[in-house]
């Protein structure tokens, strides 16, 4: 099957360079050929690739009778699994669910798998958008579109959008927001560091203005997957 | 008949006590459970700290060992939280292996050890890079009635304020460590964290502190974690229905409500107790 | 808004083109879901229109979801019983029972083997129970469908690729049915059986069928061209 490749704009982050503007994303699509539905994804050097699978058979024990049961591996590129890959699982895995709609495929079970490539800053967010793109090769019924952004404080109380990996260590405050497609409401959040509730709603606003931008991305990638 | 009708049909029961604003048990939609303190219960501990919030039981020791620090941070010492949920609290959790739901709290503990930065990892070193105190906190819960992510939080803060570790000096000549079992001295706690849990029913309606029953029917959870002066330094989401700006605004300041509350109940019990 | 002929996401709404006399009823296809007086995309695909009220989202799937009075290919995993199990792709394999082949009956049992290959229609499918297949027809004539016997290969294909070989514009199979003579079964669920002279020309006549998703007819054509000359080169 082949893999259809699609790259956003001309917008490179260099350390000059304004910290409002999301790094340059590049995603592919059925990439694995086994999997009902893959992507790879990346936002500047961070890289991640997910396969779905579903909706399949489901072991007895884990099976719901209303809808399908979603289930998360994340699989880190060194290292066993610990509680941080569990609590990344249950973010991934819920919201996944809240956008799946898993009331049309009871008794089955859709998994999915993420591999990280590489972890430049960001990375929860990246994972998200890359389930997301898999999800949509899969052709699994969704409700909406899920993008997730990151944005950080620094210690002047300055905002940037999509921090690496150096800029993340000078941070005060990390927070991750998915959002969702249709009213642009926030589906899920995960923040590091601490900061008041004013700083909270400007980092929202600014997060929101950004995942449009990715929705976009989305929908660029999928219309050239479909045009040929 | 209610009862009858609470087993066939859980989600309309509570949709129609909801649309009078009120839960089953009583209480409104921002209500929280009445919480119970008890602080320095377990004499063996250097720290301990039992809390009920409403049925939830959670159940705090800490204790401190000296060991050798980490080669990347020789000054800092070591909080090693970890929370069970075993088989006896509740009829969903299996004996064996720590649930995923157990996994995940433990994480949880450890961010909010982190970005709060409740307590200064260097107030824990004796010797850079020798010796260093690790507290081991384990948090058991013994009764599983919802939200026990608050009542975790509560009880590791109360436990930790309950902590006394004995002075240990080097003695330079031999090499060894000496402990002063009569110099006793409190951990300096910076700031207490306080969590608030809310459920999302329904994609609309969001009420405080869930129970077991209320859990199971929410369609999402958020929860949110504030230190003194109103500020946030965990915010917990993982996915769900989504919220809007307004109703997340809301529970920020609910919980800053709350925060208040709990903080001046840990102080009350503390002054009670002798140690 | 998204319009006709477009790419659509989730959560996209639809403007419908709605014909001023039958302004209320229009049938919503796959890939579309109706939410009181909104209907709203539930899968990435490009939208279509079928005179005069029919809507769909035409997208590029490979896990197949039984749905009712469809014919598949399916294996027979196991018997239990009366009844076998029989994969057909799906989340749950369906039941097939031995009498629904034509001229079953208690007595006259059909010959029926683990690993066989059946051709059938899915009677029953709904999201809430196991499907079921016969290899009847409502009056008790076969039609065509029962146990795939003496050999040929099966092989899969993604489900928009099948609907492409049924339709009426694709010249797929009439080209190579010109030249080349060799049975065809075509399940909904993904699944191609093919049958040639030799296993050279099988396997030439799979790999014609994989290769032709992205094709239109101009390049079919041309392809099979290619592969008829390639062939008699070898024999």
């Amino acid at each position: 099957m082949p893999a259809h490749r699609s790259t956003m704009g001309s917008k490179f982050r260099t350390r000059s360079s304004s910290p409002m503007e999301l790094r340059p994303m590049l995603s592919e699509v059925s990439v694995l050929s086994r999997s009902d539905g893959s992507a790879s994804f990346s936002q500047g050097d961070c890289c991640a690739l997910a396969a779905v699978y579903g909706p399949g058979e489901v072991k007895v024990a884990k099976e719901l009778s209303d809808k399908a049961s979603v289930e998360v591996v994340f699989k880190m590129k060194v290292g066993l699994p610990g509680c941080k890959e569990k609590i990344q699982e249950r973010i991934l895995r819920n919201t996944c669910e809240t956008a799946i709609a898993a009331t049309l495929y009871p008794r089955t079970a859709i998994d999915i798998v993420i591999q990280e490539m590489h972890n430049s800053g960001s990375f929860l967010a990246t994972c998200i958008n890359c389930v997301c793109m898999a999800m949509l090769d899969a052709c699994v019924d969704m409700k909406y579109l899920v993008a997730a952004v990151t944005c950080g404080l620094n210690s002047e109380g300055e905002l940037i959008l999509d921090p690496t990996l150096e800029q993340e260590s000078d941070l005060t405050a990390l927070m991750i927001f998915a959002y969702e497609s249709s009213n642009f409401e926030v589906i899920a959040t995960y923040t590091t560091g601490s900061f008041t509730s004013d700083q909270f709603q400007i980092c929202l606003i600014h997060c929101r203005e950004a995942s449009k931008h990715i929705f976009q991305f989305f929908r660029d990638t999928m219309a050239r997957k479909l045009s040929k | 008949m209610a009862a009858d009708f609470k087993t066939a049909q859980p989600v309309e029961y509570y949709r129609k006590f909801l649309e009078k604003d009120v839960r089953p048990d009583g209480r409104e939609l921002g209500e929280i459970r009445p919480t119970m303190i008890n602080i320095g219960s377990i004499s063996t501990a250097e720290g301990s700290a039992l809390v009920k919030l409403g049925n939830t039981t959670v159940l705090c020791g800490v204790k401190a060992e000296v060991t050798n620090p980490k080669s990347e941070e020789p000054d800092k010492g070591i909080i090693v939280p970890n929370v069970d949920l075993p088989a006896l609290c509740s009829p969903r959790f299996r004996p064996g292996p720590p649930s995923e739901q157990a996994q995940v709290v433990s994480q949880f503990m450890v961010e909010v050890i982190q970005n709060s930065g409740c307590i200064d990892p260097k107030d824990l070193c004796i010797k850079a890079g020798k010796h260093v105190w690790v507290l081991y906190c384990d948090l058991v819960c013994l009764d599983y009635d919802g939200n026990v992510t608050d009542a975790c939080v509560l009880a590791l803060m109360a436990a930790l304020k309950n902590v006394s570790l004995p002075k240990v000096t080097l003695n330079e000549e031999s090499g060894n460590l000496e402990t002063h079992m009569q110099e006793k001295w409190g951990l300096n706690i910076l700031c207490q964290p306080v969590a608030t849990t809310f459920a999302i029913f329904d994609d609309c309606i969001v009420f405080a502190d869930p129970t077991d029953e209320e859990e199971n029917l929410a369609t999402g959870k958020v929860t949110i974690v504030t230190t003194e002066e109103d500020k946030i330094c965990f915010v917990h989401k993982p996915g769900g229905s989504p919220l809007s700006d307004d109703k997340l605004q809301n529970c920020l300041q609910r919980s800053f409500i709350r925060a208040r509350e709990a903080r001046n109940l840990v102080e009350t019990t503390l002054v009670n107790v002798d140690r | 808004m998204a319009e006709v002929g477009s790419v659509v996401l989730p959560g996209d709404q639809v403007r419908l083109m709605i014909n001023t006399e039958d302004s209320t009823r229009f049938v919503t296809g796959p890939g579309l879901r109706r939410d009181s007086d909104q209907v709203t995309v539930s899968k990435a695909g490009i939208l279509k229109h079928k005179e005069p009220n029919i809507y769909w989202v035409d997208s590029r799937q490979k896990r197949y979801i039984p749905t009712k009075g469809e014919n598949v290919i399916g294996i027979v995993t196991m018997k239990a019983g009366d009844v076998f199990r029989v994969d057909i792709g799906g989340s749950e394999q369906a039941s097939l029972s031995y009498l629904s082949f034509e001229g079953a009956t208690k007595r006259n049992r059909p010959d029926v083997k683990i690993g066989d290959l059946v051709f059938g229609r899915l009677l029953v499918s709904n999201k809430d129970m196991e499907p079921e297949l016969v290899c009847i027809s409502s009056n008790g004539r076969s039609n065509g469908m029962g146990v795939i016997r003496d050999g040929g290969f099966m092989f899969t294909v993604p489900l928009n690729l099948i609907r492409k070989l049924l339709s009426s514009d694709c010249n797929l199979l009439k080209t190579l049915g010109h030249h080349l003579p060799f049975e065809v079964a075509i399940g909904m669920n993904g699944r191609v059986w093919v049958k040639g002279r030799s296993v050279r020309e099988t396997i030439a006549i799979s790999n014609a069928i994989s290769s032709a998703e992205f094709m239109d007819n101009m390049q079919i054509k041309m392809m099979c061209n290619k592969l008829v000359d390639a062939l008699t080169g070898f024999t």
